[in-house]
């Protein structure tokens, strides 16, 4: 399989090249942009498909996979997210270990490369920021989306302190702290949600952009259920 | 008439240079600014040779598509009798392309991705099903042709394929295609991949032409984003 | 206080370098990551001190204008600011006398020699019932703006004295006021529709605009954010009311 990362950094894009039939790329659900007539299609999702299902319809993260796999040479498939931003390519040795956003992953390869969703610990830690994280252990390679652009920060000694809707990722070796901006509950809403204290030393990925900001930004603009119609009348068209 | 696309690939904007005599025609909300010197006519785009029935139902289509919350087919034409400039720019980020069309040439062009024109273009609505005419999924092209300069926009990049036998887009990707090419709008499988592999509708391309594939999908992106909503 | 803008233009990320007593307010939500070091405080309206003469709330939009300030103490730090959207920021230098008249979703970052006013009246009337306010910067120093998109520095009438815009050779410009950043004070400016005619304006897909006339530079961003906001807006799942 050949990867080309197109339209990096503002619109990355990934198109992967078949050398011949049987190879398998798997990608999260919806990503498909274009792709030869001939590529299987197979959905997978981690518990199984109704497990997923219903997760998702309680609310809880779900996570739907697609498995692509060639059925001859010269076949192509172009994934891309729906998050405008940089598209990188990451790979991990045996063992090698690295924690992602779980709405920023795209797609790996590798038969034995791990994306485990249900480990305890990290995620209690986040559950209730928005922060869905994913641990990913090699051999492989990942491939993962940034909201806006991709920050890397050499975490030190001295530590590192960040709002955790624009963590992407980071290596397993950092500690990590949950606080609330400003460390107090004040009466007065600082605008910025729960920070994260890291400390050690390893690297921290960070997206220039926030998902929570843009969806701040829309709701004003969102139709509104009417109670008790149930459907907006022309008058209502016409005056908006 | 001088066009200059700037702030490419992602933030593209062009200005135009208007002489007098020239005539650029945009799609509706596309105006960022213009000199004083610039005059602005509204029309429906029904195509240039369009008869009277014709733009009685491109008319209805578009107030319809309006009311629904969906692309208008309304045009401003920016014409300016001394001279003049005018920016233009789309809704969405990414880049703005210019392809000269001529005689005998076909260009489908969604019509989401057409932002101006000039010259002697004939537009037609063309639609795949009755559920993309009020904004659903599915495909709705402007079928151009004629002679004259096509101003498309993507949402993101633009990556060229060259389609040889049969190739399969989602509909959300595709800014343009050649006329040449077959298309039929279609599921991605069975029951079981409509439902559950996140593919909506796609479009399957057959025959030997150029397919338009931009990176980014509006409704991938309202897909996204609202999972951070409340 | 030193302002790198980075991953310019569409993903831009403001890396201000702060050195020990140097301090910058920054609109609430805008902080991505900051060495630990800094001191931080928040500005809300029963904050004291100079920098709300007279705050008042944004009475159309309901707007209510809140700030962090990050200030380095004992140690130089960084902290890293972005706006809400995707898009470039750009920095403008604030001479004494001369007062930037900012769209209030467009500021970013200022230091404390740099006075923000939210009292600006002059588009009041103009904006009623959408969620536009604007603010006033006024004193010394760099103030960081943001824009939806890339950012034009269009100068009219004479280049601007920082010489980094784009001089129009007309000395009047028509803009669409969803792409209006900020401009300088000196400007005369009268907002009217583009059309004339409820139908024509309607039709005409093009909303209020901006006439722009004298000396001085007007922001322009490449992409509206008002037309953005009603398109993915209106496809958004419905809210309660």
């Amino acid at each position: 399989m050949k990867f080309e990362i197109l339209d990096a950094p503002d619109f990355g894009c990934l198109r992967v090249r078949f050398d011949g039939a049987g190879e398998q790329l798997v990608a999260e659900a919806g990503a498909m942009v274009s792709m030869s007539s001939g590529l299987k299609l197979e959905t997978k999702a981690r518990g199984g498909l109704l497990a997923a299902a219903k997760r998702s319809v309680l609310g809880g993260e779900s996570f739907f996979q697609n498995s692509y796999t060639s059925t001859g040479a010269g076949q192509e498939i172009i994934l891309a997210s729906g998050m405008e931003g940089d598209l990188r390519e990451h790979a991990l040795d045996v063992g090698q270990t690295l924690f992602l956003t779980g709405g920023n992953y795209l797609a790996h390869v590798g038969e034995r490369f791990t994306v485990d969703t249900q480990f305890g610990g990290v995620k209690g830690l986040f559950s209730g920021t928005g922060l869905f994280l994913l641990r990913l252990s090699g051999p492989g390679t990942v491939f993962f989306n940034a909201y806006g652009a991709l920050h890397e920060v050499d975490v030190g000694p001295e530590g590192y302190v960040v709002d955790t809707d624009h963590i992407v990722g980071f290596s397993d070796s950092l500690r990590y702290e949950l606080r609330r901006f400003n460390g107090t509950k004040g009466l007065f809403a600082s605008g910025e949600g729960f920070v994260c204290h890291f400390s050690g030393q390893g690297k921290l990925w960070l997206q220039t952009r926030s998902p929570r900001s843009l969806a701040r930004f829309l709701d004003p603009f969102r139709p509104v259920q009417q109670s008790s119609s149930g459907g907006s009348s022309i008058a209502d068209a016409l005056g908006d | 008439m001088n066009v200059e696309i700037e702030y490419g690939p992602a933030q593209s904007w062009m200005r135009v240079g208007l002489k007098p005599g020239d005539a650029i025609q945009a799609e509706a909300g596309a105006m960022v600014r213009h000199s004083p010197g610039v005059e602005i006519d509204t029309r429906l785009n029904s195509g240039r040779r369009a008869g009277f029935f014709r733009k009685v139902l491109v008319f209805l289509t578009a107030l319809l598509r309006k009311l629904f919350g969906g692309e208008t087919m309304f045009i401003n034409e920016f014409t300016a009798p001394s001279g003049g400039e005018v920016v233009l720019a789309p809704v969405m980020s990414g880049t703005i392309q210019r392809r000269t069309l001529r005689e005998g040439e076909r260009l489908f062009v969604q019509t989401g991705s057409y932002l101006a024109s000039t010259g002697d273009i004939d537009t037609q609505l063309r639609w795949g099903g009755l559920r993309a005419l009020f904004g659903g999924e599915g495909l709705i092209l402007l079928e151009c042709a004629g002679n004259g300069e096509l101003f498309i926009n993507s949402y993101g990049g633009i990556t060229a394929v060259d389609v040889e036998g049969s190739y399969i887009v989602d509909t959300g990707h595709i800014v343009a295609f050649d006329g040449a090419l077959d298309f039929k709008v279609r599921a991605i499988g069975g029951i079981k991949a409509t439902l559950f592999s996140g593919e909506g509708l796609v479009c399957e391309f057959n025959g030997r032409g150029k397919v338009y594939v931009q990176s980014r999908n509006f409704k991938a992106l309202v897909g996204w984003v609202s999972r951070y909503l409340w | 206080m030193q302002i790198d803008l980075l991953y310019k233009p569409s993903h831009t990320l403001a890396r201000v370098v702060l050195q020990p007593g140097e301090g910058v307010r920054a609109e609430s939500g805008a902080m991505v990551g900051m060495s630990p070091s800094l001191a931080l405080s928040t500005d809300g309206p029963m904050a004291g001190g100079g920098f709300f003469k007279k705050l008042k709330r944004a009475v159309l939009s309901g707007e209510t204008f809140f700030t962090n300030t990050f200030t380095a103490t004992r140690a130089p730090g960084e902290v890293l600011l972005a706006p809400p959207l995707c898009g470039d920021m750009c920095v403008h230098d604030v001479r004494p006398g001369e007062r930037l008249v900012i769209q209030g979703s467009n500021y970013v970052a200022s230091p404390d020699t740099i006075d923000v006013d939210t009292q600006f009246q002059g588009f009041r009337r103009f904006f009623s019932g959408q969620s536009l306010f604007f603010l006033t910067a006024a004193g010394r120093g760099q103030v960081l703006l943001n824009g939806f998109g890339a950012i034009e520095a269009l100068d009219i009438g004479e280049p601007y004295p920082d010489g980094r815009g784009r001089l129009i050779d007309t000395a009047e410009l028509v803009l669409d006021t969803g792409h209006l950043v900020a401009l300088t004070e000196g400007l005369d400016y009268e907002v009217t529709t583009v059309k004339s005619g409820l139908i024509a304006s309607y039709f005409s897909g093009e909303g209020f605009v901006l006439r722009v006339r004298g000396r001085g530079r007007v922001y322009v961003q490449t992409r509206n954010r008002e037309a953005f906001g009603r398109e993915v807006g209106s496809a958004l799942p419905a809210k309660q009311q």
